[in-house]
């Protein structure tokens, strides 16, 4: 490999930096971060009986329809269950409920959780702001109720 | 008083004090500086689904066993060995599943910052 397309200096060893950070840690979260966000997910879900799920990541263009079919997806009660997620690179966090979930967490409730993680992600706090609205979702959601 | 002793209180020490207080101060924050999440810059991260402990969810509808049936194929297998960190579900280029079965979102919220 002697011709290097690109015009750098032949023969010489390449110093130039890297464009993508490949020292990064490819996983978004610390080890801290991550014991925090799964002691938020099951303990809500313990808590309301609800099956919380989180998802960070791109949602394509149409995030609502993306969030709701990763939703019918999420494997489990699909009707129990409570889909939070959080494209950072868009902007955009969507929660999507299932036909129970709903009743116990109405769509008011979900704008009200919204709402203070949204305040918490525009400073920057992607981790607070999940724990938090986690938090505030159970919080409306409530206990199971004990009929059955 | 000699020039040394001069410069050793007048330079010396205060340069200690500034050591010192730099240390205290910014020794054990270092560690925790990985914030790599700033809004208004891309989020290059892989797509990353997580879930609770399989135990933990639902009073009646807990178990992963009918996962496999319902639906999500390819999530029922690792929904069980689902641990911290792992990656439950990494979609590909087709996000949106146009032929989910059904429609099972009834609510929610949106939000944008």
């Amino acid at each position: 490999m002697t011709k290097q397309t690109d015009g750098y200096v032949t023969g010489r060893p390449d110093t130039r930096e890297p464009v993508v950070d490949e020292s990064t840690n490819p996983n978004p979260f610390s080890y801290r971060d991550l014991a925090r966000l799964d002691e938020a997910l099951t303990m809500s879900s313990k808590e309301t009986g609800l099956r919380f799920t989180l998802y960070v990541g791109e949602l394509g263009t149409d995030t609502r329809g993306t969030a709701e079919g990763l939703h019918g997806r999420s494997g489990g009660d699909t009707g129990s269950s409570v889909l939070v997620a959080i494209s950072p690179g868009q902007r955009v966090l969507e929660i999507v409920t299932g036909s129970v979930a709903a009743r116990r967490l109405p769509d008011r409730a979900c704008a009200l959780a919204v709402l203070s993680m949204t305040s918490r992600l525009s400073s920057g706090d992607l981790v607070g702001a999940i724990v938090n609205g986690l938090r505030q979702l159970s919080d409306a959601a409530g206990h199971p109720s004990r009929r059955g | 008083m000699s020039v040394i002793e001069t410069v050793l209180i007048y330079g010396v020490i205060p340069l200690a004090v500034f050591v010192v207080l730099a240390v205290v101060t910014l020794l054990p924050g270092r560690g925790r500086d990985r914030t790599t999440y700033r809004p208004g810059q891309p989020w290059t991260a892989q797509p990353v689904w997580y879930e609770p402990h399989p135990g933990a969810s639902g009073v009646g509808h807990g178990s992963d066993a009918h996962a496999d049936v319902h639906a999500a194929p390819g999530l029922g297998a690792t929904a069980a060995a689902l641990a911290i960190g792992e990656h439950p579900h990494e979609p590909h280029s087709g996000l949106v599943d146009h032929d989910a079965p059904r429609r099972t979102a009834a609510g929610g919220a949106r939000g944008t910052w």
